[in-house]
């Protein structure tokens, strides 16, 4: 095989439990964002811009949905003869087979993968991120400044700076010290989950970190911190463009409602840096005599009879006359009956809310047996996929059904 | 499933005229419906009918289409020894009729290794599965099988558009009317035949050995006495895009539910491929109005869009109208204008505050790149 200078990794074996109904069938990585993407479009959209054209993408949980979606990898233009991208789920060796136990031991088990390369230089991304990041640009630093391992980090408002794990730095913006969501942190500097190693070094360091079994095998809590007590050069390579964790669903509800601003902090259409999906074969959407849509975004595939505000609708939605629809996010496939009602939801792909239904109200008499206040904070309401809600149900905002809920009881799953 | 057939498809029609439209690109690369060019439908139906084998005549205004087509990947037909052919044209051919086009594809089509052939002009536009046609032509052993559709009494004016056919009880077809005066059957040819290979290279090569270049004449017509020539007869929507007006009335049909959800085959799974642009999804401001249109991706529509056909990557501005329109991708309609009844081409600019206002009968169109 051909060598390459730098191969990607990407690690989207996560369950992103906190993402409750969503990840039931599906790695998070695979979880829709912007109404034609998943999570790992923007890393593998980045990768191809960035001309990163070797790609290992690691899967362990619920990986079906993931392993068909990437395929020969043509949508981000990384179907190529030499490289292109791979999945790469553990596997059983002659000498033992086991699963990814964390970060550095998914790595560690793909050693064979990327030797195969023969890189210089490796690069780690996580498949949780939305952002557009010139991998290029930070591989060009890391070079410049003959380090050992760059850490990209962003600048997080300092109130939040505990919830990361953050980077103190000297001036020439050598790493000094990682805290890992420290209490009383000394810089807001975060971060962001991506790195660049120099793969001779990261490959020492991941065999050691094998070998001790007290390591957890992660990037964050054992790797970073031994490179940095052994003297090894750490650079922070500062990061200003959006960046945002999609792990809950508040944080997901967000980020695509910013996607509405009038002035957004995320530009999805920004000219070259395109942001590649894998396309769903569908018409134009058609918009009725009878449609009110106001400030939102709304995919190929659609029919829009009803009324929609706020919201991001995704491929192939029917919203029928009389419906209504804000500050919502509707998947691929969705079906809203007439007269129904969504108010800041999150639904599902192919879920079918019936007509008259309502769901995310306050209304008293609405039924709130489903409010789940761990997964669906600041009142989301979150409908899983595939699943039915029956004529007029109302769903009391807060909260998350993964099974059918119909009037009569006996017709439904549970 | 795979099958024995490959496809033939004409990328021009000399009996169609689209005016501007077709100034600098082949009559397949003409765009409709939103994010589709004419070819896209053929194409899709051949593919969705199993066939992986599939050359397309070209002439000197190949660009735009072969920029389209690429290497076939959106439809499936980057293949091993199978896939996408653009077969290429010889300016001192002086190619006018289909035959000389099939002579000219002989290499194409003895290299294949299927033993049927669709020949197909690209400009009707249906949603059509082959295997069917296929089934019908090997139970009934036909020799050539052409597809037509009942058109019902067209008015006088209309009838130099059609081919029409006397279709027997059995199906046979015994005679042909080539665009006619008078009116003598409500069968009308869809442009569109099967054949087996063989016998579509004896024909052409003996119509070659005498001059003669019209398939419908000089193949078809000439031959249905002696040869088992038969129809079948299509059932869905179609229409033949040849002119201006039928080409914007076919982007107007597709308002309606029922022309998408067979066209596209949003229902049966035989799906419209096209080439993919990665745009974003549209973007509809606080105060669109937008009523009974069609509207691809990567669109911003922040005024009024009423019965439009909008392709991908438009800007309809801030209190801006546009009715009865089709706006071809990435055309810019700023604040303030006024479009009726009109026809864009890709990349128009109209300035803030502009009125283009054509007839309902004869729409304005406004050629590729103009700023208004």
């Amino acid at each position: 095989m051909n060598s390459k200078e730098c191969v990607a990794m990407i690690l989207a074996g996560g369950q992103g439990s906190r993402l409750g109904a969503l990840t039931t069938n599906v790695a998070k990585p695979a979880v829709p964002f912007g109404g034609k993407y998943r999570i790992i479009d923007f890393p593998l959209s980045n990768c191809s811009h960035s001309g990163i054209d070797t790609v290992g993408v690691l899967t362990q949980y619920q990986p079906l949905e993931l392993n068909t979606y990437i395929g020969s990898g043509q949508p981000w233009d990384l179907d190529r003869r030499n490289g292109g991208v791979y999945v790469l789920p553990p596997y059983v060796s002659a000498e033992k087979g086991e699963w990814y136990k964390g970060t550095a031991n998914a790595i560690y088990q793909n050693i064979g993968f990327i030797s195969q390369f023969n890189p210089e230089y490796v690069v780690i991304l996580s498949g949780d991120h939305i952002y557009k990041m010139d991998y290029a640009a930070m591989l060009k630093a890391h070079k410049k400044a003959g380090a050992d391992a760059t850490i990209a980090v962003i600048e997080v408002p300092w109130t939040e700076a505990s919830r990361f794990g953050i980077m103190n730095t000297d001036e020439n913006m050598n790493i000094t010290e990682f805290e890992e969501k420290p209490e009383k942190p000394k810089s807001n500097l975060a971060s962001m989950g991506v790195y660049v190693f120099s793969w001779g070094p990261l490959k020492k360091y991941l065999i050691a970190d094998e070998n001790d079994p007290n390591s957890s095998n992660d990037f964050g809590k054992n790797i970073i911190p031994q490179m940095l007590k052994d003297g090894l050069k750490l650079l922070a390579h500062r990061f200003d463009g959006y960046w945002k964790d999609v792990g809950t669903i508040q944080s997901l509800w967000e980020a695509n409602m910013e996607l509405l601003d009038e002035d957004p902090k995320f530009v999805l259409d920004s000219g070259s840096w395109k942001i590649y999906s894998k396309n769903p074969v569908l018409p134009p959407q058609y918009i009725s005599e009878t449609a009110k849509i106001s400030n939102s975004y709304i995919t190929e595939g659609c029919e829009i009879c009803g009324e929609v505000e706020h919201s991001v609708i995704s491929a192939g939605v029917t919203v029928e006359e009389g419906a209504i629809i804000r500050d919502s996010i509707i998947f691929g496939g969705v079906h809203i009956g007439s007269g129904a009602v969504v108010y800041k939801s999150v639904i599902g792909a192919n879920t079918f809310v019936s007509p008259g239904a309502k769901i995310g109200c306050t209304d008293d008499d609405a039924n709130s047996d489903y409010i789940n206040e761990k997964i669906c904070t600041d009142n989301i309401t979150l409908l899983g996929s595939n699943i039915v809600i029956d004529e007029k149900i109302k769903i009391k905002s807060g909260s998350m059904v993964v099974k059918n809920v119909m009037n009569n009881a006996e017709k439904g799953e549970e | 499933m795979q099958n024995n057939i490959m496809g033939l498809i004409f990328s021009e029609n000399p009996e169609a005229n689209l005016g501007d439209l077709t100034n600098k690109r082949a009559l397949a690369a003409v765009p409709v419906g939103g994010r589709y060019r004419i070819i896209d439908f053929v194409l899709s139906n051949m593919v969705n009918s199993g066939i992986i084998n599939v050359g397309i005549t070209t002439t000197a205004r190949t660009q735009s289409l072969t920029d389209h087509l690429g290497t076939g990947k959106d439809w499936d037909l980057d293949r091993k020894g199978n896939g996408l052919f653009l077969l290429p044209y010889y300016e001192s051919d002086n190619v006018v009729g289909g035959i000389p086009n099939i002579f000219n594809a002989f290499g194409f089509l003895k290299r294949a290794k299927q033993d049927y052939v669709v020949v197909s002009d690209c400009n009707t536009v249906c949603n059509i599965t082959y295997d069917d046609v296929m089934a019908f032509h090997m139970d009934n052993e036909a020799d050539i099988t052409l597809i037509y559709a009942n058109v019902g009494k067209i008015a006088e004016s209309e009838l130099k558009r059609h081919i029409f056919l006397d279709v027997d009880d059995n199906n046979r077809i015994t005679d042909m009317q080539i665009y006619p005066t008078i009116q003598k059957s409500e069968s009308s040819y869809l442009h569109s035949f099967l054949i087996k290979k063989d016998l579509l290279l004896e024909l052409v090569g003996d119509c070659m050995a005498h001059g003669k270049q019209s398939i419908s004449m000089d193949m078809l017509l000439e031959n249905v006495s002696r040869l088992k020539i038969l129809g079948y007869k299509f059932e869905g929507y179609h229409k033949k895009i040849d002119s201006v007006r039928s080409y914007y009335l076919f982007n107007l049909d597709l308002l309606k539910k029922d022309v998408r959800d067979e066209l596209f085959g949003t229902i049966d799974d035989n799906k419209i491929f096209t080439k993919v642009k990665d745009m974003i999804p549209t973007k509809y401001g606080r105060n669109s109005n937008v009523s009974n249109s069609f509207i691809a991706d990567g669109c911003t529509i922040e005024g009024t869009v009423k019965n439009c056909i909008i392709f991908r990557g438009v800007t309809v501005g801030a209190g801006a109208t546009v009715e009865n329109a089709i706006i071809m991708q990435n055309s810019q309609i700023l604040e303030n204008c006024l479009v009726e009844n009109a026809i864009f081409d890709k990349e128009v600019v109209l300035r803030k505050g502009k009125k283009l206002v054509g007839q309902e009968t004869y729409p304005v169109m406004i050629g590729k790149r103009v700023i208004v």
